[in-house]
């Protein structure tokens, strides 16, 4: 169906310039090396695949995170969301992990979703920090919120860092966010923001020649298996 | 305001074991008298912990935790105030205070809290 | 007294199972040890079912009246047996003194454990009811706390070393990835818990000085076995097991109120009861499960049994003592660490482990070579509730 641009450009949200995430290492603790990156736009068709079989997932609210997140990609692939990022986790080439969230503007930053594929690695963890940092460090804002819609998003977030309660409604479901600041950011970054820069070239083309998923049913067994943690 | 540390220890009226808490039969002599006692003075710490991962209750990212023995020899578990164990040794000498250490059914439960002195 | 034997066991893989209640996961494992009795479509005399949560985590109660009437078991007599995460061991105790008593000849014991139905909060409230009620319970105190009150004195006093407990917690886990049963099956890597910098974010400090992976898992599970005499046991024609000795004792409730908290009173003794009732001694073990709920555990235990002095137990571990083809390897299944711990359950799952050791069953990676004689110590509370068996092959 051909796009008529010119409605398009009335329809596109605005966006605001947003600097590189660049990209890092973390040994997780299997040994396995997890290269985090920016995905770009032209990546989601790809990611949306794996996100799809989490779908399906009652088990901590995969369902839900999953569906509100192939909701967001998709919103950006087809340019319905104001500035918004996605960084990934990937073990061998193979996609292990997904966050994204976008700028509420310059100094505000509203925290989107964390999806582990791979469990009991502390993925979520990582690739959570990596999202402050990068709000933080590389897009220099003063805040960012959040809200958790599963016990362990509430664990990992609000009490480990731990965070702080407002009263300002959060665009996921208008509940109150909690909020990072700079200064608990800065206080809480050297027990959970880890990772080695730069990337070697090896891992870097690993990473970008393809991203690699896990057919369905693995990717099912990984997070709602018998052995998942 | 302070308030008074309430817990009760009990010492054995026959061979003189301090009990905290409460037994039916002395745990050494089996004696079943006993003699209320507080625990006096400072205490020094035997052992502690920061405890992460806390039970349903508790809202904080962590507790520090203890085992004390005060002067008078009563030995009794408590929280200390302290932000790391860092600043804790094995045998410092500790505070005790009494004061809430959580909430249940929206009231304050009061216990053991131990500040570390200099 | 009569001998008792063992002539079925089975288990059901521990992990997180959604899937299943708690009576499916008891009904799977009886049914399973039930077979690998070969009593087919024959009852038993009696069931007794460890369980420690039921009432809290399910709002179930009278678990082993209903385990029987779905089992087709009625009228065999059946009792529950709840003595913390020593629950297991305990109902094996039970089984055996009905056996030997001469009261009872055939007995099911099932132990296990449904704790991932609540999320970690709950489950980590749920362990800390062990506690003493005014004088622990309200601080906080956690059972890992505990440990790491325990394992900061152990330290002080015996010189052990996070290079210890890094040892079991690599071997434990290693291990977990050749049982099909375990929980966690993923090999750690030292770098990733230990060495490297990102350590911090992957093993955080869980109860300092213990760090997560030395932490057992949250589990459900279940595992069940057949006790027999030993009469009938000779008419199977196969290798089968009998309980050579067990032992049991308390020590107090506080940690506070222990003259030395590094001492395992509890464990000494149940060690020495068992020890003496088999007539052997440490050196004659061939396999041992130890209850390592935590990683210090499997130190002090193997010290606190007899197998290695005070202070040698975790340079043993780092020199490979303890591991398939060491001196005495202990949780070759990959002990609680990985295989899980579902708390009524654990004790029942470390003695089907030693089962299959000593009928020599296992893979040849996980098997014991010419094992004989096996070892178990089931941990309640911190070590004031301990039991510890011990099992030999018999060659009909």
């Amino acid at each position: 169906m051909p796009v008529d641009m010119e409605l398009e450009m009335v329809l596109r949200p605005p966006q605001i310039p947003m600097p590189p995430y660049p990209p890092k290492t973390i040994t997780l603790a299997n040994g396995k090396v997890m290269v985090i990156r920016q995905a770009v736009r032209e990546d989601v068709p790809a990611i949306l695949k794996s996100v799809h079989p989490c779908l399906f997932i009652e088990r901590d609210y995969y369902d839900i995170v999953s569906a509100r997140l192939y909701g967001e990609l998709l919103a950006w692939y087809r340019y319905r969301v104001k500035s918004e990022y996605c960084l990934m986790g990937q073990v061998d080439g193979y996609l292990v992990g997904i966050v994204n969230g976008r700028l509420e503007n310059e100094k505000v930053g509203m925290s989107y979703h964390t999806l582990a594929i791979d469990r009991g690695l502390r993925i979520g963890s990582h690739l959570f920090a990596a999202k402050m940092e990068y709000h933080m460090d590389y897009m220099g804002q003063d805040e960012v919120l959040i809200v958790a819609e599963s016990p362990i998003g509430f664990r990992r977030w609000m009490i480990e860092y731990p965070l702080e309660l407002t009263h300002i409604p959060h665009e996921l479901g208008g509940g109150d966010s909690y909020r990072l600041t700079r200064e608990i950011y800065l206080k809480a970054k050297q027990r959970l923001v880890v990772g080695d820069r730069p990337v070697s070239q090896a891992l870097m083309d690993e990473a970008m020649l393809d991203i690699k998923f896990a057919d369905d049913d693995t990717i099912r067994e990984r997070i709602a298996g018998l052995k998942g943690r | 305001m302070k308030k008074e540390i309430a817990i009760t220890a009990y010492k054995c009226k026959k061979c003189g074991k301090i009990h905290y808490p409460f037994h039916d039969r002395c745990l050494d002599c089996k004696g079943r008298e006993f003699e209320k006692i507080k625990p006096e003075g400072n205490a020094k710490l035997l052992t502690f912990t920061t405890i992460f991962n806390l039970p349903w209750g508790f809202d904080q990212r962590y507790l520090v935790i203890g085992v004390v023995e005060f002067e008078n020899k009563v030995k009794a578990m408590g929280q200390i105030k302290a932000d790391s164990v860092d600043q804790l040794k094995i045998g410092m000498k500790v505070k005790p205070t009494w004061e809430p250490v959580r909430v249940q059914y929206g009231e304050d439960v009061y216990g053991l809290k131990f500040e570390p002195m200099k | 007294m009569r001998d008792v034997a063992i002539i079925g066991a089975g288990m059901i893989p521990f992990g997180r199972r959604d899937e299943d209640t708690l009576m499916d996961m008891l009904s799977y494992a009886s049914l399973k040890a039930l077979d690998d009795a070969g009593l087919g479509d024959k009852s038993v005399d009696a069931v007794y079912v460890a369980n420690m949560g039921g009432g809290m985590l399910q709002h179930q109660s009278a678990i082993a009246s209903s385990l029987v009437d779905r089992l087709s078991l009625l009228p065999a007599a059946a009792e529950t047996i709840e003595n913390g995460p020593a629950s297991g061991a305990s109902a094996v105790k039970n089984g055996l003194l009905a056996i030997a008593s001469g009261y009872y000849d055939t007995i099911l014991v099932v132990g296990g454990e449904k704790m991932r139905e609540v999320t970690g909060w709950r489950a980590t409230d749920f362990v800390a009811t062990m506690t003493h009620p005014q004088a622990e319970y309200p601080y906080g105190i956690t059972l890992p706390g505990m440990a790491g009150m325990f394992t900061r004195l152990y330290m002080e006093k015996y010189g052990v070393t996070r290079e210890h407990l890094l040892a079991i917690s690599l071997k434990n886990q290693e291990m977990g990835t050749l049982n099909p049963y375990a929980h966690v099956e993923m090999a750690l890597d030292r770098g990733g818990i230990y060495d490297s910098p990102h350590a911090i974010v992957n093993n955080p400090v869980s109860a300092d000085p213990l760090h997560l992976y030395d932490l057992c898992p949250v589990s459900d599970g279940a595992a069940a076995l057949v006790l027999c005499t030993v009469e009938i046991a000779k008419k199977t024609g196969k290798p089968y097991v009998v309980i050579a000795g067990f032992g049991q004792a308390t020590d107090t409730h506080t940690l506070a109120e222990r003259e030395d908290p590094t001492d395992l009173k509890a464990v000494t003794l149940a060690a020495q009861q068992a020890f003496a009732m088999a007539k052997l001694k440490p050196s004659d073990v061939s396999v041992a499960e130890l209850h390592d709920a935590f990683t210090i555990l499997e130190i002090a235990e193997s010290e606190h049994v007899g197998f290695f002095k005070k202070g040698e137990g975790g340079k043993a571990a780092v020199a490979g003592k303890t591991r398939l083809g060491g001196q005495i390897p202990i949780n070759v299944s990959g002990g609680l660490k990985a295989r899980g711990h579902p708390v009524g359950g654990t004790g029942v799952a470390q003695i089907v482990d030693i089962v299959w050791q000593l009928r020599h069953e296992l893979p040849e990676n996980r098997q014991v070579k010419n094992a004989e004689v096996g070892l178990t110590v089931n941990f309640g509370g911190f070590g004031n509730n301990v039991l510890c068996f011990i099992l030999r092959r018999v060659q009909p």
